[in-house]
């Protein structure tokens, strides 16, 4: 009997499993491709007019750095907790945490530059770290799914927002949209660019930080070890429900901080409205499905989720609506899953072992 | 012997299988008479759950086929071979927990009415249980039985369906002598009633007590097929094992200083009950105390509490003259007491980390691996390398996870491990158990090393032959209870295998 | 008087709550299906949006005269997303949790794309309310119960009674529960796991679609973006509050809907506290339904870690574990 069979593997090749997930992430982008010509749009057309938006003007390559940044921040809280098989889908109610706090503190203290970005920054990041608390003590005591916790906090975040925005905080003086004061402090600018401002440098430190952490220091070994197996890392001594709530707590204080440098960091953004956030979490979260562990993977990942963003965003003049990239991410994250689990599963020719092992 | 029919009421011709690259089962044939007790022998990982399996339609065989009173069949679902008449009872139950006896009886048939309520099938249950003559309280919960009572479901819901062959997988791993006796009792009634049973064992002494005919399989391969008259122990072991190697091992009896002291430890188990009831032990150093018993008396629990990872509710724990009741699994392993556990993959690995991860899981605290927050990659990759070098781990590299290990690597590896951690004292949970017969004798090798070394080792293991080699001294556990000690000059095989089973004595047995 | 006065506004806010969380009941009932045999969908949102996307377009573009014909092009649709996410995580056992979010995601990307057009446009064909004229009118009480759309019914009783019904006094109802507890022992019992999980995915997610639809049927009768507005995410969390029991998933979905309606109540009625204005109390309001679903899901667990632990209110097993039969 002369046949091909599919043989699941018992162990998981890291690099084989991103090399699947890009790949399931790539076919996903085909076969959006394939039904967008279904539906009569021309997806080459469409490239072309995001390579254009991106490339081809002045401030494009810029647009996209201004959106990873964000987004990066985000991934990195979302795949700091992946590490650690917990799913952090609240990274967009701790970013808007982040502003909000440093909204607060911007609009309500009054002190030199460096000090309020410095007093902005601390809040933010607490502020993040707050907002994860509940959902984190809840899961490292009690067992309680994160999932729908930290979600949940996303919903209020936004509801927190809106209120400050025409609540308590509100700008008196504007008249078109419905927003806090803002801010005067801001990040100081890259010199040479239009408008980067140090904030790019946040992600990429962190980023650096985190992969040093995995590599050489007790905590990061510990972390790994108990998103492997919770149970064996108690057996090794290590505090299981104190790292879980200590880890999430730097995950959500990430992401505080994200907001915070994206409102002291991007032009425009100083303030609290309804056009803040405008779903970075959730790219961040795609970011991080699909970078898996690797962090040099989560950067690059994330610079190409921004091109999309931001090409998408730019398109919206051009006819393409903002959710046909929505429905895009769906599809990259469906070939995301597929291919992970597609790397487990190898081809094996049926016959040709037994016959092999009969000889000796 | 009863003599059957015609033909074989089971057959199976030429069945081969593997996972993963690795084979389980080469070319073997196998004849189930009508009427007759069959075992299937063989050391652990030689292939008897994988032809079980196979016959009883769980998995598909690769090559070969199998054959019911002479046809030949191809079962692709577990129902088909149900439906011809074949039923398992696993190793591990597949029972679900949550649900009553009578639920669990009534699971995926076709039989049970389609609407029903929990008194309604109790009742049928009762009904089918005084037919059969086997009892189990229908209401119960399963999580509310006890291991023989678990598998009495198992059996009656396999006759449920109409099982004419019964495959019995290792069914006294977990009975205490009397339920295994009772076990014999109802599978000769069984098959005094026209039923056939295939019984799967590692354990020689059972296998001629209650078997028409052996089969002996090693390394999934047929080694023979013989009439149970006039079988002796050595032949089927030599069969078995392929080699008649056994470790020479000298017991001592030991003067030092006490390394492991437990007094009056009580403690609870998952399920809230009682399980260590006022535990007494000592081990000294350079000792071996054996903790002899039937899985399930407490012996889990003990090993938890010493490894800091079960609370007591009373009693102490001292090493080396230090406190350490209840302290936490970090300050345990701190004090040079090492773990080998029962559960090796739910507890004592992570699987998807490497090998290198994997050999420092413990100690990673020590100076040695770490200095402030650092982890030292380079030292902790040197010690991997040494570990598995000395410890002959088979392995692809070090990087390879430890998922890919054999179950006999994944345990010489966490044997070496914990020998490393254990300065003074050393808890040998269950270290043999599914090895092949190679490993096995390597890790008590390591465990009679570190003994000679001046530890002091808690051996716990359900095998009564592998206590009474390695053991000085034999402790027995019945209910969470320490029921005797002796030295290894006074222990009897006899004697404590009464006192495994909860008697006092042989007179009282009559 | 003043008991008159309390009463009546109890009543008009169960009145409003009832149609409200009509949409969380029928997502959270499909959610309970879906997870008593062991498929954890996190898509809801997603889901919702398809079932009410397709029911405006059957309504509006196809002309359709019946709302129960759009609401069943609706749970067409979700069904159709839905079969697709079953065989992804059953058939070729991806991870269910990566897999849902990008269905919630992917749906919502969807739905609203293909609502860009109808924004706003009015749907004329909704479901009726009962009239059971007589003297049910005159009595405040029952009027705030007698009165509503026929699926209002379906959905608080009618599903509930019968999925109750299926789920503890079927053999049918039990060998699912099985699957969901141990899909090992249950397809050694001969239960086919697959078919199961599959099946139950499907009329799971269709249930979601009918919520979709029933939204746009109702009582807001045309298209918006994002129109779920987090209701898919309630309904998760809801069925953990109900622990998985049909009626308790309702009285949560109930709750849910109670405090929606305090909400809007209070911002219609201008209430104000000593500290909170009429506006400020709206968004404090509209917060609280996610700080009490929170509380909500927070309650079983503590409960479980403070007294005995008990059986019947913890998850399914086997809940968003892929299964294989032949897993060594």
């Amino acid at each position: 009997m002369r046949s091909f069979r599919l043989e699941r593997q018992l162990d998981l090749d890291p690099r084989r499993a991103a090399l699947y997930r890009v790949a399931g992430a790539l076919c996903a982008l085909v076969l959006g491709a394939l039904v967008l010509v279904v539906t009569g749009r021309n997806p080459a057309w469409i490239l072309w007019q995001a390579l254009d938006a991106i490339f081809g003007r002045q401030r494009g390559i810029e647009g996209v750095v201004l959106r990873a940044i964000p987004i990066l921040m985000t991934a990195l809280a979302v795949a700091l907790s992946l590490r650690m098989r917990i799913w952090n889908i609240g990274s967009d109610g701790q970013f808007l945490a982040g502003a909000f706090a440093a909204v607060g503190v911007g609009i309500n203290l009054d002190a030199p530059g460096w000090v309020m970005l410095l007093a902005m920054a601390a809040a933010g990041t607490l502020a993040g770290a707050v907002w994860i608390l509940i959902p984190a003590l809840a899961r490292a005591y009690w067992g309680v799914n994160e999932i729908i916790t930290t979600l949940l906090l996303n919903f209020v975040a936004v509801q927190l927002c809106a209120w400050a925005a025409l609540g308590f905080w509100r700008d008196e003086g504007a008249w078109a949209i419905q927003s806090t004061e803002a801010i005067k402090d801001t990040l100081p600018k890259i010199p040479g660019t239009e408008s980067l401002t140090i904030a790019l440098l946040f992600p990429l430190v962190i980023a650096g930080a985190l992969w040093w952490v995995f590599r050489s220091t007790r905590a990061g070994y510990e972390i790994d070890m108990i998103g492997g197996n919770p149970k064996a890392a108690a057996f090794a001594g290590i505090n299981v429900p104190r790292r879980v709530v200590a880890v999430m707590l730097v995950t959500g204080a990430i992401a505080g901080l994200g907001g915070m440098i994206h409102l002291a960091g991007s032009p425009g953004a100083q303030q609290l409205n309804s056009g803040f956030s405008a779903q970075y979490g959730l790219s961040g979260f795609i970011v991080a499905a699909i970078a898996g562990g690797s962090f040099l993977g989560l950067v690059v990942g994330g610079f190409l989720i921004a091109g999309m963003f931001f090409s998408g965003l730019v398109l919206q003049t051009r006819g393409l609506s903002v959710y046909i990239i929505l429905a895009l991410y769906g599809i990259i994250l469906i070939g995301v899953a597929v291919g992970e689990m597609a790397a487990r599963y190898r081809l094996v020719r049926a016959e040709s072992e037994v016959a092999a092992r009969r000889s000796t | 012997m009863t003599e059957g029919s015609a033909g074989p009421a089971l057959e199976a011709r030429g069945i081969s299988k593997s996972f993963g690259g690795i084979s389980a089962l080469d070319g073997v044939d196998f004849d189930l008479i009508q009427g007759e007790v069959h075992a299937l022998l063989g050391e652990n990982g030689a292939g008897k759950t994988t032809l079980s399996n196979v016959l009883a339609g769980l998995y598909r065989a690769d090559a070969g086929e199998v054959l019911v009173d002479g046809s030949p069949r191809e079962f692709r679902t577990p129902s088909q071979a149900i439906a011809a008449g074949i039923g398992m009872v696993h190793q591990h139950f597949r029972l679900v927990e949550p649900m009553t006896v009578a639920e669990n009886l009534h699971l995926g048939w076709e039989d049970t009415p389609k609407v029903c309520t929990r008194r309604a099938l109790a009742a049928r249950a009762r009904r089918f249980m005084d037919e059969i003559g086997l009892q189990v309280d229908p209401t119960a919960y399963i999580w509310q039985l006890s291991v023989g009572e678990q598998q009495r479901v198992e059996i009656l819901r396999v006759l449920a369906r109409g099982a004419r062959i019964l495959i019995l997988d290792e069914p006294t791993a977990v009975l205490t002598a009397q339920e295994t006796t009772e076990l014999f009792d109802v599978l000769r009634r069984l098959v005094n009633g026209g039923r056939s049973v295939v019984f799967i064992s590692h354990k020689l002494k059972e296998v001629l007590d209650v078997s028409d005919r052996i089969t002996v399989l090693r390394r999934g391969v047929k080694e023979l097929t013989r009439p149970t008259e006039g079988a002796t122990i050595p032949e089927l072991a030599l069969l078995m094992t392929g080699e008649s190697d056994e470790i020479n091992v000298t017991h001592r009896k030991v003067d030092g200083k006490i390394a492991l002291e437990i007094s009056k430890v009580t403690a609870r188990n998952d399920r809230d009950l009682i399980a260590l009831r006022e535990v007494d032990l000592s081990v000294r150093e350079g000792e071996i105390l054996g903790i002899a018993g039937v899985s399930g008396n407490g012996q889990t629990e003990l090993a938890e509490v010493l490894a800091g990872m079960r609370m007591t509710d009373h009693g102490s724990v001292h090493v080396a003259g230090q406190d350490l009741t209840n302290a936490p699994a970090r300050v345990v392993i701190d004090h040079g007491v090492g773990h080998i556990p029962e559960d090796r993959i739910g507890m004592g690995m992570v699987l998807s980390a490497s090998v290198e991860d994997n050999a420092v899981l413990r100690h990673y605290r020590r100076e040695d691996f770490s200095t402030g927050f650092g982890l030292d990659r380079g030292a902790v990759t040197a010690f991997a390398e040494r570990l598995v070098n000395v410890g002959r781990v088979q392995t692809r590299s070090l990087d390879a996870t430890v998922g890919e290990l054999s179950g006999g690597n994944q345990q010489r590896l966490i044997a070496h491990r914990e020998a490393a951690v254990a300065d003074r004292v050393m808890i040998a949970s269950q270290p043999t158990r599914g090895l092949d017969v190679l490993a096995a004798q390597e890790v008590q090798s390591t465990l009679l090393d570190l003994r000679d070394g001046g530890c002091a080792i808690l051996l716990i293991s359900d095998d009564l032959d592998e206590i009474l080699l390695m053991s000085d001294r034999v402790a027995v556990m019945y209910e969470g209870k320490v029921v005797g000690v002796f030295d290894s000059a006074d222990a009897d095989r006899d004697k404590i295998g009464i006192l495994m089973g909860g008697h006092q004595d042989a007179d009282s047995l009559r | 008087m003043i008991f008159g006065m309390v009463d009546n506004a109890l009543l008009s806010l169960v009145k409003v709550a009832i149609p409200a969380s009509t949409v969380v009941v029928l997502c959270a009932l499909g959610v309970m299906l879906a997870e008593r045999v062991g498929v954890l969908n996190l898509g809801q949102e997603g889901l919702i949006g398809i079932g009410a996307v397709y029911a405006v377009i059957a309504a509006t573009d196809w002309g359709v005269g019946s709302p129960w014909i759009s609401m069943l092009v609706g749970m067409v649709a979700a069904a159709t997303a839905g079969a697709i996410f079953a065989v992804v995580v059953v058939v070729f056992r991806a991870n269910q949790i990566l897999t849902g979010l990008a269905l919630a995601i992917g749906g919502i990307g969807l739905s609203n794309q293909l609502g860009v057009n109808r924004n706003g446009t009015p749907i004329r064909t909704l479901f009726a309310e009962i009239n059971p004229g007589g003297r049910f009118t005159s009595n405040a009480f029952l009027e705030t119960f007698f009165f509503h759309d026929p699926i209002v019914y379906i959905a608080y009783i009618l599903l509930p009674a019968a999925f109750w019904f299926l789920l503890f006094r079927t053999r049918h109802g039990m060998n699912m529960k099985a699957v969901g507890e141990n899909p090992a022992s249950a397809d050694a019992a001969g239960v086919n796991v697959t078919w199961a999980r599959i099946g139950y995915s499907v009329a799971g997610a269709s249930l979601a679609g009918a919520g979709g639809a029933y939204m746009v049927l109702t009582f807001t009768p045309m298209w918006a973006p994002d129109i779920a507005r987090g209701r898919g995410w309630i309904a998760l969390a809801v069925v953990i509050f109900g622990a998985w029991r049909p009626f308790r998933v309702v009285a949560g979905a109930l709750l849910y809907g109670a405090m929606i309606s305090l909400g809007m109540t209070a911002q219609a009625r201008n209430w104000n506290l000593p500290f909170l204005g009429p506006r400020d109390l709206s968004f404090f309001l509209s917060m609280i339904p996610y700080l009490v679903t929170i509380v909500a899901i927070l309650i079983p667990a503590g409960a479980a870690r403070f007294g005995r632990r008990v059986r019947s209110t913890s998850a399914p097993g086997g809940l968003a574990v892929p299964y294989s039969r032949e897993e060594r």
